[in-house]
């Protein structure tokens, strides 16, 4: 007689939620043991839904940078000209290309997890307790399923700024943005928005409470927003929005407040969108906070957390990633490694596009004091600019290192074509111990904007003027 | 009664009319190789597929189109240009799409009845 033990659990792992961490923690399955992965997507108020693959895939990452380079070849249609090439003026029809991408990637995923033999539920997930899951389809329909493990990564969705009357009923959010003229608040989905828009033709403005890109080192946000500001998109700075109505045109009425002055003024435009922040989605899991060690642990010894659900997490898909593959590697014994989230480089694609590793030069002064450190800078101007007749007026790089020994780099950051490209290089430098020195050691690649990196030696301290001459 | 159309064409210009002539409908196309006159295709992947997708085939939805579609012998299907390539963007055969989708499995994929059982049942 052989006594074949009855499975405990219907599951080894369940992934609640199927975005960039769920589907990279799902995926790395073995099969001995029974994964599964529930990914279900909650309508915006306009109606916007998607396929699988989360925020990253549909509403985020992919379809912001394809709408980017969009509105970056309509800027590089005009340069051609400068360069001889005959071409005739034409607005962009933005087809369905984008989405076609973005459909063809949902099924990519579709088919690697059922390769992978992950079970794949197209249903809302929530938690009965630690061990059961119940889920729901769209139709209502209900089953239960029992785990050893659960991974929560359900993301995060916009927020709408719901003391402003009319918001919701008439705001969109980056869950509906494709065909909008712009209104929004400015973190950096704002401005990414604004910009890809601005490079399209759509008359766009940007309404900023207080400050751009909250948490960013703010020389470099106002570089940003100053390009922009050249480029044709309006910011309105420090006003705030008070309501929205809809007028009889079907225009949207927007009455805001200038806070410098304090007088109101009303506008119309044809869409608002709100940029305002995003929130974790743990409403349907009936949580609040989610707080994670650093083995990505809950307060529940077998359910964990990655991704943009998680406090204090960046809000990046490389790190929800990387951060699930491996965690699914410790569950399943494989390995003892954990997530390392310092140093990691990012981007923001506004049209002049700027990217950072390390420290604000903000961060820097508080941790070290503005004694200690160095920050060496430069103005460049990209060698494509000049016959192209284009403004390299914020074409900027600066990285700031502590002052003594061998100036181990703290931050760096830069403005400029293909910021994130350029930088990705020297993020792998700051993970090795990256110093003023290496950077001086190091021989530039002729002619590229990355090479000025290695060029640095006018500091902020100097007072010297720090424009790049020669050659 | 079947629950599904079956139509059988030879070549890109048969494809695009029995395509245009079902607008509206679901459609699934599997290309393969041609077959020589004993029924054996010059792709050796499309013989190993081809009982798999039949397989599934009582799996498709009601009302749908299935089209088995041979594209050309081999020096049509080698040349880079062809109809398949240029226009559906075919990149090899066998393929097993869901017309006017990006759902597609190619090559060994079609060999999996679980895929193919996926493509036909899946929204």
């Amino acid at each position: 007689v052989i006594l074949i033990p009855a499975r405990k659990f219907d599951y080894d792992l369940v992934v609640i939620g199927g975005g960039s961490g769920g589907l990279a923690c799902s995926k790395e399955g073995i099969c001995h043991l029974y994964f599964a992965v529930l990914d279900y997507v909650e309508p915006s108020l306009k109606g916007t839904k998607w396929g699988l693959g989360g925020t990253c895939v549909n509403v985020g990452c992919i379809p912001k940078k394809l709408m980017h380079q969009a509105a970056l070849l309509g800027t590089a249609v005009k340069d051609a000209r400068k360069y001889g090439w005959q071409i005739p003026e034409s607005l962009p029809t933005m087809a369905d290309a984008v989405q076609n991408h973005v459909r063809s990637i949902n099924w990519g995923h579709r088919v690697q997890l059922q390769d992978k033999k992950v079970k794949y539920l197209n249903m809302n997930g929530s938690l009965v307790d630690k061990h059961t899951i119940r889920a729901v389809n769209a139709k209502g329909k209900e089953m239960t399923l029992t785990t050893k493990n659960i991974v929560l990564a359900t993301g995060g969705r916009p927020k709408y700024p719901t003391h402003v009357p009319g918001a919701m009923e008439f705001g969109i959010t980056s869950d509906d943005v494709f065909f909008v003229f712009l209104h929004c608040v400015c973190e950096d989905v704002a401005l990414e928005c604004a910009g890809f828009l601005t490079g399209l033709g759509l008359d766009t403005t940007v309404m900023v409470r207080s400050i751009a890109l909250r948490g960013f080192d703010q020389q470099m946000a106002g570089l940003v927003t100053d390009y922009m500001e050249a480029y044709g998109t309006k910011f309105s700075w420090r006003c705030a929005p008070k309501s929205v109505e809809k007028l009889p045109s079907g225009l949207l009425q927007v009455t805001w407040m200038d806070l410098k002055t304090k007088e109101e003024h009303k506008d119309s435009f044809n869409s608002v969108l709100w940029a305002v922040g995003r929130a974790p989605e743990t409403k349907t899991l009936n949580l609040e906070k989610i707080i994670v060690a650093a083995d990505e642990a809950t307060s529940v010894p077998n359910i964990f957390a990655i991704g943009d659900i998680s406090e204090g997490r960046p809000e990046l898909t490389p790190t929800a990633i990387k951060a699930g593959k491996l965690l699914a590697r410790r569950l399943v014994g494989h390995s003892d490694e954990l997530m390392n989230y310092e140093n990691v480089a990012t981007t923001v694609f506004t049209p002049l596009e700027y990217s950072c590793v390390g420290l604000s030069e903000e961060e820097a002064e508080k941790r070290h004091g503005k004694d200690q450190i160095e920050v060496y800078h430069a103005f460049y101007k990209p060698l494509e600019f000049t016959v192209a007749e284009r403004d390299a007026t914020q074409c900027y790089i600066k990285v700031i290192c502590l002052r003594e020994g061998e100036q181990r780099v703290l931050g760096l950051h830069f403005t400029g074509p293909n910021a994130g490209e350029v930088t990705q290089g020297f993020s792998l430098g700051f993970q090795c111990g990256l110093t003023y020195g290496h950077l001086r050691n190091t021989v530039g690649i002729h002619p590229t904007c990355a090479e000025e990196l290695t060029k640095l030696n006018i500091t902020k301290r100097s007072g010297l003027d720090a424009t790049v001459t020669g050659c | 009664m079947t629950k599904y159309e079956e139509v059988a064409v030879h070549g890109y210009d048969e494809f695009s009319k029995a395509v245009s002539e079902r607008k509206g409908k679901e459609i699934f196309a599997y290309f393969s190789g041609d077959k020589d006159g004993q029924g054996k295709s010059w792709c050796p992947d499309c013989v190993k597929a081809e009982p798999v997708v039949r397989g599934e085939l009582s799996h498709l939805p009601e009302g749908s189109v299935f089209i088995y579609c041979q594209v050309g012998d081999r020096p049509y299907w080698k040349d880079p240009n062809n109809e398949f390539k240029k226009t559906l963007k075919l990149t090899g055969v066998p393929t097993l799409l869901r017309y006017g989708t990006p759902q597609k499995l190619v090559e060994d994929e079609c060999f999996k009845v679980d895929l193919v059982r996926m493509m036909f049942t899946e929204d």
